[in-house]
């Protein structure tokens, strides 16, 4: 190719400069370019880390029961988990029908003729019943895991003296965990974590666009000054455009959700090469209602939000901009949810973060009074000062009209 | 009736500090009058209409709409108004129906009288062809009907209009100015700025010239050029670019 054909010319550097120059004396570009990095990203990736370092405590600090059916056949198991770290060992005849209801959180299972199993050469079988669709349970797992695994040499060396044969061959007995959860806990499980963080993110990407185009839209169209001519309030314009937000918001999340149900607990189960992609996720009306009802002063309080900063905004580009600034601010606070299995009482003082821990708590059962009321409390203030902010924005001419 | 007494705007800036809009702003329109605000662009016309319309709150002075002031009775006096501007545009994804229920519930009307306020003005301004037709697939003429339509849907006593010929081809702006002066004749108060002397002639009882904020001249068509030595063939335009030099060289 010769040069002068080529597109990387003087003219393609002349775009390049003037681009350049147009973005650098964009406020906006020049905020998501370096400031928005700069700031958000590191403060993201502390936040999780933050969480990380915080559920790994928690872990450290769990207390965990685990029931030993058949210790007589291996005495020194009783002891050895008892030495263990925040591990009670709770001697048991039989294996529970129902793991957590019989006030243990695992269930270490040896056969009563181990010995003389392993002495035969027969198969034998030492499991660690769990529920990893349970917080607790599969704490409990992870805590005896290595202990397993010490078990497993020990028994395999015991077996080769017996056999006389050579460790490193297959030993005709097993050590191993095995999750016990039903498919519905499993789906209550990832329902738990996964629900509250999407209905955060799908409030939110449903209100943007509804909130930009009510307020700067209306800037952009200049559509504004016939409305605040007419003789309704500052205070019902902006309450009519957070109820319309909110409908859009609330919309969307139901419809995500539906569409999710649908994908994964009714078209997967229709085609054979996805059946294992299926989840059951019963969730009962009950909850189903609490969830909305929690869902309403969060979405309000988003709506408010996007249609405050919808106000100040000068055009719609400016207005999308600022909006997605608060869809990863609201869709990184629902990330909490995947956090801590009891976090603290703080956690429930912070908007957006609080609904998706409620929710949580009340799709596993574990929902806590005073956790409920911080948490709705906090949101419902949070939302009544975000949609008097919005009017004041809405009355301000300085706001309206700048330029 | 409106009256307007030293009305001033200064609008606050970061870098430039103050910027004074309006500078005394003083002048009376009787009620079935159509009174003219004639001044350049960036004169204050719009800023003034937009205080009387009470979307923007004064700095200083009072102005009275109907005996409603504009400061301490804004939802009285936004009732008693219609307001139009050149510049603003309707709602594209809105039929002409939607378009004006909406703005006839936003002034407080039931929806029988909304039914029957379309209704009355079917005739007037054709609204058949727009009463199902989305404002964004609307000619500009179309879109200019339904707009005098939505002013004057609440039935307001007192028109404000900011350059409603904005935009608009010689032949609808005529067609919109012979509207406005027949709101006139039909009792209404209409206060109406522009820049375009022949509308002024056209329609106004009395015209203020205003420049840099100030109101240079003030009376009916003939006062003016007689103020000016009509007579020697002085028309409107004459005495308007007069004021406004005048006001320039002083500067």
């Amino acid at each position: 190719m010769r040069w002068r054909r080529c597109p990387l010319s003087t003219k393609a550097f002349a775009v390049l400069r003037k681009e350049i120059t147009d973005t650098l004396r964009d406020g906006r570009s020049v905020f998501a370019i370096f400031i928005f990095p700069f700031i958000l990203y590191p403060a993201m990736l502390f936040f999780s880390s933050y969480i990380q370092s915080k559920n790994m405590e928690a872990a450290r600090e769990l207390q965990v029961r685990v029931g030993v059916v058949g210790s007589e056949a291996l005495p020194f198991v009783v002891d050895s988990l008892a030495a263990l770290q925040g591990v009670t060992p709770v001697p048991m005849t039989a294996v529970p029908s129902d793991i957590e209801g019989s006030g243990v959180n695992a269930v270490l299972v040896i056969p009563h003729d181990l010995q003389a199993a392993l002495a035969r050469g027969d198969s034998a079988k030492v499991e660690l019943l769990y529920k990893d669709a349970e917080n607790k349970s599969s704490a409990a797992e992870r805590r005896v895991h290595p202990f397993l695994d010490r078990l497993d040499l020990m028994l395999t060396l015991d077996w080769a003296r017996a056999q006389g044969a050579h460790a490193e061959a297959a030993p005709a007995f097993t050590v191993e965990s095995r999750d016990t959860s039903s498919k519905s806990e499993v789906g209550r499980y990832i329902a738990a974590l996964v629900i509250p963080y999407i209905l955060i993110f799908m409030i939110t990407a449903g209100a943007m666009h509804t909130a930009v185009d009510a307020t700067t839209g209306e800037k952009e169209r200049s559509t504004l000054e016939t409305l605040l001519a007419t003789s309704a309030t500052r205070a019902e314009l902006v309450l009519g455009k957070v109820m319309a937000v909110l409908a859009a918001a609330l919309t969307g999340a139901i419809t995500g959700i539906t569409g999710l149900w649908l994908t994964f607990s009714v078209i997967a189960k229709a085609f054979p090469t996805m059946e294992s992609r299926t989840l059951d996720i019963a969730i009962g009306p009950d909850k189903l209602v609490l969830i909305f009802l929690t869902l309403v002063p969060v979405a309000i309080f988003l709506s408010a939000t996007l249609v405050a900063i919808g106000c100040f905004a000068r055009s719609m580009r400016e207005g999308q901009t600022y909006a997605t600034y608060v869809y990863m601010a609201a869709v990184f606070l629902g990330l909490g949810s995947f956090g801590e299995a009891a976090p603290p009482m703080k956690n429930f003082m912070i908007p957006i973060l609080n609904t998706a821990l409620l929710q949580r708590e009340i799709l596993t059962g574990t929902v806590q009074m005073a956790h409920a009321t911080a948490a709705i409390g906090v949101t419902v203030a949070a939302a009544i000062i975000m949609l008097v902010m919005a009017v004041r924005l809405f009355s301000n001419e300085g706001v309206l009209f700048r330029n | 009736m409106i009256e307007v007494q030293n009305l001033v705007k200064t609008f606050h800036d970061r870098k430039k500090g103050e910027i004074p809009a309006v500078k005394g702003v003083s002048f009376t329109c009787p009620s079935g009058k159509i009174f003219g605000l004639l001044g350049r662009n960036g004169a204050g016309k719009t800023t003034t209409l937009r205080m009387l319309a009470t979307i923007l709150r004064p700095t200083s002075g009072t102005a009275r709409i109907n005996g409603h002031d504009i400061q301490d009775r804004p939802a009285d006096v936004r009732r008693s108004i219609g307001y139009l501007s050149g510049d603003t545009k309707l709602y594209d994804r809105l039929t002409g129906r939607d378009l004006l229920h909406y703005f006839g519930a936003l002034a407080g009307m039931s929806r029988d009288r909304i039914t029957k306020r379309i209704a009355e003005l079917r005739e007037t301004f054709q609204l058949d062809e727009l009463l199902d037709k989305r404002v964004g697939k609307m000619s500009t003429g179309m879109k200019q009907r339904l707009s005098i339509a939505r002013v004057l849907f609440h039935e307001p006593q007192v028109l404000i209009l900011d350059e409603p010929t904005a935009g608009l081809d010689t032949v609808a702006a005529r067609k919109l100015i012979d509207l406005v002066g027949g709101m006139g004749k039909r009792g209404l108060t209409v206060i109406f700025s522009t820049h375009i002397m022949t509308e002024a002639e056209r329609i106004c009882d009395e015209i203020a010239i205003i420049d840099r904020g100030i109101i240079l001249e003030q009376g009916t068509v003939d006062a003016l050029c007689h103020r000016n030595g009509t007579g020697t063939g002085k028309s409107l335009e004459d005495v308007f670019i007069h004021a406004v030099e005048e006001v320039s060289v002083e500067h």
